[in-house]
């Protein structure tokens, strides 16, 4: 058997992850860390897709799991970018940096 | 080498190419296109591991609906000089830092995921996916679905509300 | 009543503290608080005296500290000398009490006078009381104290600031060369007490050169605080503290508390020829010293300060010679005389409202009691015999010739005219001639001021003849607990003795009550020498170059290394935690993406450890 091992998916997920979480922390523009956050939510779908297959119980729950993942991520990014456009229309900014009123 | 193991191997790759190009990306439509890429190669790897309801949920949501958010919310905020994208100013040791931490964390899981096996496998996943799904989602997951349908309105709703423009605002104007 | 002699300090102690207390309220009633104190001292210290009579000497001690083997012990002794000083220092004490009533009346810190007197007193007689050099040093301390309070009573006065201070440092001076005596003697002996310093001295266990060193930097202790040759220079400044604590302090009892010292030392000093011949020669010196320089002062108060310093020359010049009862002697005499001549002249400074001699004049017509008082006070200093100062002077001559002391015999003869000349000069020119100053009204002290002074005239006739070679040498029978050597005394000495002191008044009289000579014969042939005598040969300038510069320029480096150094690795410290707060603030810079971060990198710490601990928490 040469099937792709479990640890396969799972490290490609933790890369995903990784990258995501890395661009979410250090991006400046607000739309872009918005994005990498998706990101890191779907290596999340990967992980619960592949301990559908190969974990300890496997069966259909893992890619139930992943179906309301994706509609959850769906709702936070709609609500997400309108906070956005709300956000730029008070600030005129789409920059992460200036927006630091909760300094104190 | 079997085919499965190349079709991984291509797909994996092309999603970490996405990634990875996503963040080394200067302008912000671009950086959404490779995300599309990435997307996909992801709904083929769900296709690889018999999820194929899953998949096309995949390319539809993501690839579709979330991609078309991201830009019109690109397009809704655009500064006509400023399309590009600047990497955080003056936070050197803030990238460093988060860098290394990332890295790190990264090692430390891959220290305990590298030899994970359970030995199971699921053989009848692919065999009529959809059914079994629709099963699952209306029997033991049927108080969950219901749940996120509200979640759904939900979001709706506060987007809109989010979104508008101030009453005041619009009579100013 | 010698098992209580515990007591006799402790009334003035808590005078001292109800008057603190309840000074303020009371203002003039604390005179009745102090008087009675100290009077119900006296007769205390008159029923111990009475109570040692034929007794051995009686103490009490308790233990208080313990280090190791080595035990520390307070307590109390009564010895034939320290009886007879209870009594002199609680009678003065008394007496200056009820003077000060008139004295300080009207003043605002009436009760605090009072309060400071109370705790004089009682340091002196706690002093007097102590069996051993701990505790002396205790009370010899907290009389400096005393006196330093008292000196600056009149605390917005610069001089009286500037005097106290030069007395508590000066003190402090001979206080140095005292503590080390202290430790020598201890570490030689193993105790502070006199009896086994004694006997340490007599076994042989402290040898004759160590016996010498001791003795030696201990008397430098009494030099301090009895004004000798060189630390005698705050003794005159002290005069500007109000003339009842010069009479007290200055005359009486703390300047005579080095005397005591020396004679309760006797007996080490004895075992060291060394140490008598400094003390000799260093109070001899001193007595002349002084008495030239009061030649030529115009200051009333302060040609009896320098007065002080010479008659405690004699004292010295006594205690070297051998002769411990005649100092003793001599300085309860002097303890009397010396305050009624204080006290009259606080009479006078009272009446007139200057302390310049020249500005006085004439006064024996309006304050013909006070006069009196002066010029008896004046004969008794000057040894005119049958009054007390001759038979103590002249016991003290006796002592010096016999010990064979030459020198020093012709130099005390010397400073005996000098101190006649320069009473009646003071006697001559304050109340003699004609007024010279413009005072309206001048009338006699009230009988408050004037009962003391009475006592104290009455005392300076007759307490010389306690201890006398016609009729009985009493004080010396009891000092040395019947073992007083009844010599033959020298006739001759005293003939000299008397023809030197009519010497000094007559030509004090021809100068400056009879006006047949001019005043200026002889300063006017040597004007070097006066200036040299009014300046007080410069001795306070030339500590003011030497020693003055000295400690100033320590004092200074020091300054620069606590500002420079110290404050600076202070101020450095304080930068570096700056800094690195300044550092760590950044983090709260209102960033959502730094505040994950934070979050983010804590998370993957922990991650990190949890790996490399092996998976368990």
């Amino acid at each position: 058997m040469s099937s792709v091992p479990l640890s396969a998916y799972l490290v490609l997920a933790l890369i995903l992850f990784c990258i995501g979480l890395y661009g979410a922390l250090t991006k400046r523009n607000i739309v872009v860390v918005l994005i990498c956050i998706e990101l890191m939510l779907n290596a999340v779908n990967i992980n619960l897709v592949a301990f559908a297959k190969y974990g300890a119980h496997p069966g259909i729950t893992g890619q139930v799991f992943a179906l309301f993942t994706i509609a959850v991520a769906a709702a936070e990014a709609a609500v997400g970018l309108a906070v956005l456009i709300a956000l730029y229309r008070n600030r005129k900014t789409v920059h992460i940096d200036e927006i630091d009123s909760m300094k104190h | 080498m079997s085919g499965e193991y190349l079709a991984f191997l291509t797909l994996a790759l092309a999603a970490i190419i996405g990634g990875v190009l996503m963040l080394n990306l200067s302008k912000v439509v671009h950086m959404v296109t490779a995300l599309v890429f990435t997307f996909i190669s992801i709904a083929g790897l769900y296709v690889l591991l018999s999820a194929e309801f899953v998949a096309a949920v995949q390319v539809l949501i993501y690839s579709g609906a979330i991609t078309i958010i991201m830009l019109f919310g690109i397009m809704l905020t655009r500064h006509r000089e400023e399309d590009k994208e600047k990497t955080t100013t003056g936070g050197f040791w803030r990238k460093t830092a988060t860098a290394i931490a990332v890295f790190a964390f990264g090692a430390a899981v891959y220290l305990g995921v590298y030899q994970l096996d359970f030995g199971e496998k699921a053989e009848h996943l692919h065999e009529k996916n959809t059914e079994q799904i629709g099963v699952a989602l209306y029997s033991y997951y049927i108080i969950p679905f219901e749940i996120t349908a509200v979640i759904l309105l939900v979001a709706l709703v506060g987007a809109i509300i989010l979104a508008k423009k101030d009453d005041r605002e619009a009579q100013k104007k | 009543m010698m098992e209580m002699a515990w007591i006799v300090p402790l009334f003035p102690l808590l005078s001292f503290f109800i008057l603190l207390l309840a000074g303020k309220k009371m203002k003039e009633a604390s005179a009745y608080v102090g008087m009675l104190a100290t009077f119900v001292s006296f007769l205390a210290a008159c029923a111990v005296l009475v109570d040692r009579i034929g007794a051995s000497t009686y103490k009490a001690e308790q233990v208080w500290l313990t280090a190791g083997r080595a035990k520390w012990t307070v307590g109390f002794e009564v010895t034939a000398l320290n009886a007879w000083m209870l009594v002199v220092v609680s009678l003065v004490s008394f007496l200056v009490h009820m003077y000060a009533k008139g004295y300080m009346r009207g003043d605002e810190r009436f009760s605090v006078f009072y309060a400071y007197l109370g705790l004089f007193t009682f340091a002196m007689l706690g002093l007097v009381l102590s069996p051993n050099l701990l505790q002396t040093y205790m009370f010899w301390e907290l009389v400096g104290l005393g006196s330093f309070l008292l000196i600056g009573f009149y605390f917005y006065k610069e001089e009286a600031k500037a005097a106290a201070k030069k007395a508590f440092i000066m003190t402090r001076v001979g206080d140095v060369g005292f503590f080390i005596g202290m430790i020598l003697l201890f570490s030689q002996v193993g105790s502070f007490e006199y009896e086994d310093i004694f006997k340490a001295v007599q076994d042989g266990t402290l040898s004759p050169a160590l016996a010498t060193l001791t003795a030696v930097l201990i008397f430098i202790g009494a030099v301090g605080k009895s004004g000798q040759f060189p630390l005698h220079t705050w003794l005159p400044d002290a005069m500007a503290g109000p003339t009842p604590v010069s009479a007290l302090i200055h005359a009486a009892t703390m300047v005579a508390a080095g005397v005591y010292l020396v004679a309760a030392l006797f007996p080490l000093f004895e075992a060291s020829a060394v140490a008598m011949r400094t003390v000799a020669v260093v109070g001899g010196f001193t007595a002349i010293f002084a008495a030239s320089i009061a030649l030529v002062q115009t200051d009333i108060k302060r040609v009896l300060a320098y007065s002080t310093v010479s008659q405690l020359g004699y004292m010295m010049l006594a205690l070297g010679s051998g002769s411990d009862v005649a100092a003793i002697f001599h300085l309860t005499t002097h303890a009397f005389f010396k305050a009624l001549l204080f006290l009259a002249a606080g009479s006078v400074i009272h009446a007139v409202g200057t302390q310049d001699i020249e500005k006085m004049g004439g006064l024996w017509r309006k304050m013909p009691l006070t006069a009196a008082m002066f010029l008896v006070g004046a004969l008794a200093i000057s040894g005119v015999p049958f009054l007390s100062g001759f038979f103590s002077k002249d016991e003290i001559l006796v002592a010096a010739w016999t010990y064979g002391y030459g020198g020093l015999f012709w130099i005390a003869v010397a400073a005996s005219f000098f101190t006649a000349f320069y009473m009646f000069r003071l006697f001559f020119l304050v109340f003699g001639g004609k007024e010279r100053h413009d005072v309206k009204d001048v009338h006699e002290s009230p009988a408050v001021m004037m009962l003391p002074m009475l006592v104290l005239a009455v005392l300076a006739v007759v307490s010389g003849y306690i201890h006398t070679p016609w009729f009985g040498t009493f004080l010396g029978d009891w000092l040395t607990d019947g073992g007083y050597a009844h010599e033959a005394t020298p006739v001759w000495i005293m003939i000299v003795a008397a023809i030197v002191s009519m010497l000094g008044i007559f030509l004090a009289w021809l100068m400056y009550g009879k006006r047949s000579l001019a005043r200026d014969w002889l300063s006017s042939r040597v004007p070097f020498m006066y200036s040299m005598l009014w300046n007080k040969y410069y001795i306070d300038e030339f500590y003011a170059w030497t020693v003055g510069c000295a400690v100033n320029a320590i004092s200074r480096l020091c300054y620069y290394a606590d500002r420079f150094v110290i404050e600076g690795i202070a101020s450095l410290i304080a930068a570096a935690v700056n800094t690195a707060a300044s550092f760590g603030a950044r983090v709260q810079n209102g960033q959502v993406q730094t505040y994950g971060a934070v979050a983010f990198i804590g998370l993957a710490l922990l991650v990190v450890i949890l790996a490399f601990t092996g998976g368990y928490l």
